[in-house]
């Protein structure tokens, strides 16, 4: 569920880093204020437990298939909303940087997506109102598989609106959902019951550390924290809510390219080529409604080939550079 | 298990190529940091059909690949946690956008293979961008720098301990894990009904670690606030670079290298 | 230097880990504290360095008694080095971690940079001083726990088990650089061999209390002594069959 960098226009990457920067700026106001000195060298070592633990490979009964585990909700559960955010955002960015999961400009969208719904919206939301009456194994567990499935639903909708309002991908929305959705359903589940089972195993050995961060009594004053998480989601709401707007009003950059490429281009096409490229378009009528009326005036047929061919020859160059120069700093290191 | 050892190897390859003195290496983490962050924003502004322009920015991490002497190596390993879902999201485009570009002979070139392509040179150059940081600037610089781009303290501090108590945790999971194996013939992994336990387990041994931890900063004067020295300051050689690259990056933005020897050479 | 008299304590389940304890150590000893596992050792330095209070008793350095209000003079006079290393070296950068209690000192960039160089040459690991902590052998990280704390002009430190999980090379290491320190030491350990050649005096402690203390030719050489207190004559001393 990691999003990589190529998979996100600038502007999206942008607004979700700004998203993500100022929940990351509010979790640390929150924090400041509450936040027992105790707890920082815990979030530390939280945060390399979440780490190594998503190294481990479970297997799923009946399945012959393996999981792993996710850690939102996991970290709100010990440690309370504001640091579990502060902490996966942390995890997320080593593992951005060592690891290539997720990328440094989608880093805000991969925060938003694994953090910020799980430790800041499902946990206050779902996870701490279902075991506020007191925490028994059923309402542990179902507190637990809830809400790391609805965490994962949203974060992996999100994916699907942060990819499509970036304009990389072809597939219709409803393909897309349709894919996303049931998955992460079943990695939801199968998440959610391990991380209802750790839980519980922490609760009967050492029930403080659960319930301190469940009551969390210094949050008492519910009201504002509820204006902030409506706020939030307000804002989430406003934010998803434009990019598809944007992505459905600029469909396809192929209109831009097309017009790009054809004002600077020069006649080329011949007679048989453009017959073959209609009876191709008869019969792929995938999009019924698109002609091929801007190739017929300016024809990006014979500049895309052309196109094609120097991009080719430019990696080759970009690739001889490198070689060059590993030729001559050898070179020069063995007279040296 | 594969997972661990794997991620311990690369951390710790990472670390050693960060060792290296090139001058890749020497140039101001807050210079690499600024440069990674524009050369991406660059590469991903490309449109999905405009391929010609993308590849003028090869020239970029090739060329700092091998100054910085990074084998290609670990970035082959990275790009295969990278692009299967860029794959996917490209393969898809290959499906759903069968218009014809045009033609090489009577082989119909779709948009899609075009926009598939385009997908899958961004994900390797933004890869290999972030790769070249990584490799080339430790871990604690960049995390300083994150300080002076004014990012709140506390997730600097854990940044910098989740960072170093990976290293000991994975340590732990591993020999866990070595044990739960010896006592489990035949298990492929561990056991999806124990992993409550197991994980519970690795959770109350690191809680008991950060008392320690914690113990250990008190006793040294800690109250709640890490002090950090000031970085270097950037010197001159580091301005020129930033400007110079930077200024590189734009023009290549608008500069089609690749159309233009397209069309000289037909 | 140190002065303890009538200290007990207990654990939050009411389990009963030190039992008055009256205990005065001199400015420049080198004391052993030896006692087998569960003898309450740990607690014993929790309650020095003021992390767990005392139920009854009281603790004195130089007439600087621990409680609560004085627990920022007593860690300024009091260090300790771990038994994990890994507990204590917390900081990404070996430099950083020395630094990490000058800084809190609050002293000026140049003179954190001064206790940091002194320390780190004094124990002869100024090489290791950009290095990652986790990316060092067992022994380097010993020398470097022991130079955070070294870095901070303690009166008195507290070493818990020295030379435990240490190489012959780095034991040897780590006991010539205990016999150099010149400051007050409480050595908490299992190593008697190295109790034999670091310290002049043992305390053998048993249950919570204090079985025997004497100087360490005494108590080391007594075979029965230490049997009973499910401890054994140092290797150093044990005759070969």
């Amino acid at each position: 569920m990691h999003m990589a960098d190529a998979l996100v226009s600038p502007a999206v990457g942008g607004i979700m880093l700004a998203a993500s920067a100022g929940a990351i700026a509010y979790s640390t106001y929150k924090c400041k204020d509450d936040l027992d000195e105790k707890k920082i060298p815990l979030m530390g070592v939280m945060g390399a437990v979440i780490f190594a633990g998503q190294m481990i490979n479970f297997t799923i009964p009946g399945t012959g298939s393996s999981g792993h585990i996710g850690g939102g909700i996991l970290l709100a559960a010990l440690l309370g909303p504001y640091p579990a955010f502060l902490t996966l955002s942390a995890v997320l960015l080593i593992q951005a940087l060592f690891f290539a999961d997720g990328g440094l400009l989608a880093l805000g969208a991969n925060i938003w997506n694994m953090g910020f719904y799980a430790c800041l919206l499902i946990y206050p939301l779902v996870f701490r109102p279902l075991v506020k009456k007191g925490i028994t194994k059923g309402r542990l567990t179902l507190a637990a598989v809830l809400s790391v499935v609805l965490a994962l639903q949203l974060g992996a909708f999100s994916v699907v609106v942060e990819t499509l309002a970036s304009g990389v991908t072809e597939l219709p929305f409803t393909a897309f959902v349709a894919l996303m959705q049931p998955i992460h359903l079943a990695i939801g589940l199968v998440e959610g019951l391990v991380t209802a089972g750790i839980l519980l195993f922490v609760y009967n050995m050492r029930p403080e550390l659960i319930e301190a961060s469940a009551h969390n009594q210094k949050l008492k004053s519910d009201l504002p924290l509820k204006k902030v998480m409506a706020s939030l989601l307000i804002f989430a709401v406003v934010v998803g809510g434009g990019l598809s707007l944007f992505a459905s009003s600029n469909p396809d950059g192929l209109e831009w390219a097309m017009e790009n490429v054809a004002g600077t281009a020069e006649l080329e096409s011949t007679g048989d080529v453009y017959d073959t490229a209609e009876s191709v378009q008869s019969s792929t009528a995938f999009m019924p409604d698109y002609s091929l009326k801007s190739s017929e005036d300016g024809s990006a047929v014979g500049t895309s080939l052309s196109g094609v061919i120097g991009g080719g020859i430019t990696l080759l160059l970009a690739a001889g550079t490198g070689a060059l120069i590993y030729f001559v700093k050898k070179r020069k290191e063995k007279t040296a | 298990m594969t997972g661990i050892s794997e991620s311990m190897s690369t951390i710790n390859s990472l670390e050693e190529l960060a060792d290296k003195k090139t001058i890749i290496h020497q140039i101001h983490p807050r210079v690499k940091l600024i440069l990674t962050l524009l050369y991406i924003v660059l590469v991903i502004s490309y449109k999905p059909y405009d391929i010609t322009g993308l590849t003028f920015y090869a020239f970029y991490p090739i060329i700092l690949m091998v100054l910085g002497e990074i084998p290609f190596m670990p970035l082959f390993k990275r790009l295969l946690i990278a692009l299967p879902f860029s794959f996917f999201a490209g393969l898809s485009n290959i499906f759903f956008d069968r218009q014809a570009a045009f033609f090489i002979g009577s082989l119909p070139i779709t948009f899609g293979l075009i926009s598939f392509f385009s997908i899958m040179l961004k994900t390797i150059f933004t890869v290999m961008a972030v790769l070249i940081l990584i490799a080339t600037t430790s871990m604690p610089k960049i995390a300083y720098q994150l300080l002076s781009f004014k990012l709140p303290q506390m997730i600097v501090e854990q940044i910098m301990l989740t960072y170093r108590y990976i290293s000991v945790l994975l340590q732990e999971v591993s020999s866990m894990y070595t044990a739960y194996i010896l006592r489990s013939p035949g298990a492929k992994g561990i056991k999806m009904q124990d992993m409550g336990v197991f994980v519970g387990q690795l959770l109350l041994r690191s809680f008991d670690r950060a008392e320690n931890i914690y113990m250990a900063m008190k006793c040294r004067g800690y109250d709640g606030k890490f002090l950090y020295a000031k970085p270097q300051p950037m010197i001159k050689s580091d301005w020129m670079i930033l400007l110079m690259t930077a200024g590189l990056l734009f023009l290549m933005r608008f500069f089609d290298l690749g159309l233009f020897i397209g069309n000289f050479v037909r | 230097m140190l002065e303890i008299s009538d200290l007990s304590y207990s654990y939050p389940d009411g389990h009963q880990a030190i039992e008055k304890i009256s205990l005065n150590l001199g400015a420049g000893e080198s004391v052993a504290l030896v006692g087998a596992n569960g003898a309450g050792k740990s607690s014993f330095f929790k309650l020095i360095i003021g992390i767990a209070a005392a139920s009854s008793g009281l603790i004195k350095i130089d007439e600087l008694s621990v409680e609560k209000k004085t627990l920022k003079e007593v860690r300024q006079r009091v260090g300790m080095v771990f038994q994990n290393p890994d507990d204590q070296l917390f900081m990404t950068k070996v430099y950083d971690d020395v630094a990490f209690g000058p800084r809190n000192q609050l002293l000026s960039d140049s003179e954190v940079d001064e206790k940091v160089m002194a320390a780190l040459e004094q124990l002869d690991i100024l090489h290791l001083k950009d290095r990652m902590p986790h990316r060092l052998s067992g022994g380097e990280k010993r020398m470097i726990a022991i130079a955070t704390v070294l870095c901070m002009d303690p009166e008195l430190i507290l070493f818990d088990e020295p030379s435990s999980f240490l190489d012959p090379k780095a034991r040897r290491k780590v006991i010539q650089t205990l016999k150099k320190l010149t400051m007050t030491k409480l050595i908490a350990t299992h190593d008697l061999d190295m109790a034999l050649e670091v310290c002049d005096r043992v305390v053998i402690l048993n249950k919570g209390k204090i079985f025997a203390d004497g100087p360490v030719k005494e108590i080391l050489y007594d075979e029965k002594l230490l049997l009973e207190a499910n401890l054994e004559l140092p290797l150093g001393l044990q005759k070969i069959n």
